[in-house]
């Protein structure tokens, strides 16, 4: 019971929190608005019995992902120091239309969907020996695609952020 | 304890905030914010769909951590494009970067 009620007060802390990022009139605000929904989720990755997910998620997304969105913001207002400019186009109301729609969409068939095997109990725990297990017995070659992909995105990101002299 | 159907609805909802957030900014790096909410809102996903219709197996966790894997790579490109065409114009808004529209 007591789990319900604070799963309820985090799924509450998402939603608020993501609707700080996309309503928010200042950029910084909306990112640090991003920190706190990416920490809540991790929250829900607890919640979910998943340990190993939700120390990445702090770490990754909380802690170098946001990070780094911080200073490309500070890199690419230079300019700008604090004052607003407009923050949606032209298209917003058409844009809240569509994202209105899928939402209703989406958990109309959440909700009238019969899933298989819902127990609705607490999830069983996945330790992080599976989580190795999965990701270097079972899924190795993804893994090494997926590193090599993280090579090649930084290498990519690096030229092209480069300072050029012409 | 809750559920899936919460975890679900859950996601839904920022997963539409996030496509919200793409399609009605402006600023690149807003949009890309955005991306990253629809992100986590997958990855939420597939880990309650794992631990509620699957218990046995990993595959759902395992698939969120390519999705962060996969993020982390975008969110480093995307932000390098972004930095490259402030240096070129000036802006960070994705209207006024409009020469290829037609």
């Amino acid at each position: 019971m007591a789990t319900e009620v604070l799963w309820w007060i985090f799924a509450a802390i998402v939603v608020g929190t993501s609707l700080g990022v996309v309503f928010s009139r200042s950029v910084i605000h909306s990112a640090i608005f991003l920190i706190g929904s990416l920490a809540s989720v991790g929250a829900m990755y607890v919640f979910l019995n998943v340990e190993f997910l939700a120390l990445v998620q702090f770490l990754i997304y909380g802690g170098a992902v946001t990070v780094l969105i911080l200073l490309a913001l500070m890199l690419t207002r230079m300019g700008a120091g604090g004052r607003l400019e407009r923050a949606n186009g032209p298209q917003a109301p058409f844009a809240l239309l569509v994202g209105g729609g899928l939402m209703a969409v989406l958990i109309g068939v959440a909700v009238r969907t019969a899933w298989p095997n819902n127990t609705s109990d607490t999830p069983r725990a996945i330790s992080i020996n599976q989580v190795s297990n999965g990701l270097f017995v079972d899924y190795g070659a993804p893994f090494v695609l997926a590193s090599a992909l993280l090579l090649v995105a930084l290498i990519g990101a690096i030229i092209l952020a480069r300072q050029e002299d012409e | 304890m809750v559920p899936l159907e919460n975890y679900l609805a859950l996601s839904a909802i920022v997963f539409s905030l996030g496509v919200y957030g793409v399609l009605a900014r402006r600023n690149a790096v807003l949009i890309l914010m955005s991306v990253e909410l629809m992100l986590n809102a997958v990855s939420m996903n597939f880990i309650a769909f794992a631990a509620y219709l699957d218990p046995t197996r990993v595959t759902g966790a395992i698939f969120a951590v390519f999705v962060i894997t996969v993020a982390a790579a975008e969110v480093g490109l995307a932000l390098a494009i972004v930095i490259r065409l402030y240096r070129n114009r000036q802006t960070s808004n994705v209207d006024e970067a409009a020469t290829l529209k037609w």
